[in-house]
């Protein structure tokens, strides 16, 4: 359970478009991407935004639950002026030691993306007051990596506490998101293993981390806390897994028309055609594999059947395929 | 009521100990067996300072405190105390007076009751310690043993509650 604010790099450099489309967007985006993961993996995390540029740094929010918030204050972001990395770190450990919840750990990322203008030791005395503080702190370097590598090396030996905390440098022409989403930063304690698999966009991934989380991380702090929650969590979350396991089987055999319902909701605009031939199939299996999962595919399959007749119906005529018509008939 | 050993009534899930090493922790200075056992103990971590905030289950009297630390050079030396003040950093705690300050002998930090001015320890929900500094001026603080010595809060026994229509009926 962690409060974190996190200090963007809203400086003029970030317009340089080292990073597609520039740095301050790839920034936003894996900014957004942070906050989501974080927020996901344990409902009490909060997350907390700080712009480090501009006349003074700024905090835009302060750590909250509510995603929301996160999302809509990075859309009012500007870029300005410099970075004030020093000024801004104090903020955000008062921000953080205010924190509503003290059971939360405390800590800060920092993404810079500009060269930084304090020297080696003043960071390094940053860096142990964090530590003092207990504070964990993960940095991110893109665009001046070079110029700050070694600055940024002895901050993060400095703060560094048993490995709670990390660097990380993102080399340019590369997806900043993308770089982050196998990195510690994205995933927290106990879930490093399940990073790899099931990354189908992003809400899926930080739940089948979690699933690796709850076993070391929430189950064994939720028993003494909230055991039937922690019971209730597991359950679902194997549930959720047994359905997703018998999504792709099928989807194997339906030809992938239908592997997942968020992949069904997008066959309706794409694949109307292999959709119905799915529904077909789906009808036929079903006697077979009848089961809470294979029904809601079911059920699904033919609501877009029922969509598809209707387009139809209106005239759109762009799919002839002749094996409509009987194929509807016999789903009805 | 006579002074004990407050052990039982610390809620453990919110202790806190700033600038501790994360092999040597606040656990092996307060708990119960772990702080008997001289091998384990608390050792500070950037520098010699500390912060411990120990919060109670119920409002306490304090009497009584024990710091203990056989490493001489490395014991405590100038002692904090700050009440009900779960949210104070080093560098408030630096600046304030604090509700009492010790500063401890060679003798002390063997493991003798200090004692503390009732007083002002009559409602106390967190106790805090800042080691300030240490004997030998060393670059870490040790500590083996801490005990709070007092009396636990007015506690309402639950079983004592007589059902008067009972008794009456």
């Amino acid at each position: 359970m962690e409060a974190t604010v996190v200090l963007v790099d809203n400086s003029e450099m970030t317009r340089n478009g080292d990073y597609a489309p520039t740095r301050f967007q790839a920034q936003a985006d894996a900014v957004n991407l942070l906050a989501g993961a974080k927020t996901q993996h344990h409902p009490e995390n909060t997350v907390g935004v700080l712009t480090m540029a501009g006349k003074t740094p700024q905090v835009l929010v302060t750590p909250t639950p509510d995603l929301g918030k996160v999302l809509n204050a990075m859309q009012d972001m500007k870029i300005e002026g410099d970075v004030n990395l020093a000024t801004s770190v104090q903020i955000a450990q008062l921000a953080l030691k205010h924190r509503q919840n003290k059971n939360q750990r405390q800590r800060i990322v920092i993404f810079v993306g500009s060269p930084i203008a304090e020297d080696k030791d003043a960071l390094v005395k940053i860096a142990k007051k964090l530590k003092k503080n207990n504070v964990a702190v993960d940095v991110v370097s893109f665009g001046s990596e070079e110029a700050n590598s070694d600055r940024l090396e002895a901050f993060h030996a400095a703060v560094n506490s048993n490995d709670n905390s990390h660097l990380v440098t993102v080399p340019p022409g590369t997806i900043l998101s993308d770089m982050l989403f196998g990195t510690p930063i994205f995933m927290e304690e106990g879930a490093g293993g399940g990073g790899g698999g099931g990354e189908e966009g992003g809400a899926p991934a930080p739940r089948s981390n979690v699933v690796d989380g709850f076993d070391y991380g929430e189950l064994g702090v939720d028993p003494t806390l909230d055991p039937e929650l922690a019971l209730a969590l597991r359950v679902s979350m194997e549930e959720e897994r047994a359905r997703q396991a018998a999504a792709t089987a099928a989807a194997d055999q339906q030809g992938g028309g239908e592997a997942t319902p968020a992949a069904g909701a997008a066959a309706v605009e794409a694949a109307t055609p292999v959709a119905a031939a799915g529904g077909g199939e789906a009808e036929g299996m079903a006697i077979d594999a009848m089961d809470d999962d294979m029904l809601l595919q079911q059920a699904l399959a033919l609501s877009m059947q029922v969509e598809q007749e209707e387009m139809q119906e209106g005239g759109a005529a762009e799919t002839p395929e002749p094996q409509q018509p009987p194929k509807d008939e016999e789903a009805k | 009521m006579a002074a004990a050993d407050l052990n039982e009534l610390i809620e453990w899930p919110a202790l806190e100990c700033l600038n501790q090493q994360p092999g040597h922790t606040v656990q092996n200075a307060l708990k119960q067996g772990y702080r008997e056992d001289d091998g384990l103990f608390l050792e500070s971590d950037t520098d010699e300072q500390l912060l411990i905030h120990i919060p109670f289950n119920t409002a306490c009297k304090l009497s009584g405190l024990v710091i203990k630390s056989t490493k001489t050079d490395q014991a405590p030396k100038k002692v904090k105390l700050f009440v009900n003040r779960p949210t104070i950093g080093f560098s408030e705690a630096a600046d304030s007076a604090g509700v009492q300050e010790l500063e401890l002998s060679e003798e002390d930090v063997e493991g003798k009751q200090l004692q503390l001015k009732l007083v002002k320890f009559s409602k106390v929900n967190v106790l805090t310690l800042f080691v300030e500094s240490n004997q030998g001026d060393e670059d870490t603080t040790v500590i083996q043993k801490l005990a709070v010595f007092g009396s636990g809060g007015d506690t309402f026994n639950v079983a004592q509650i007589k059902d008067v229509s009972k008794e009456e009926g």
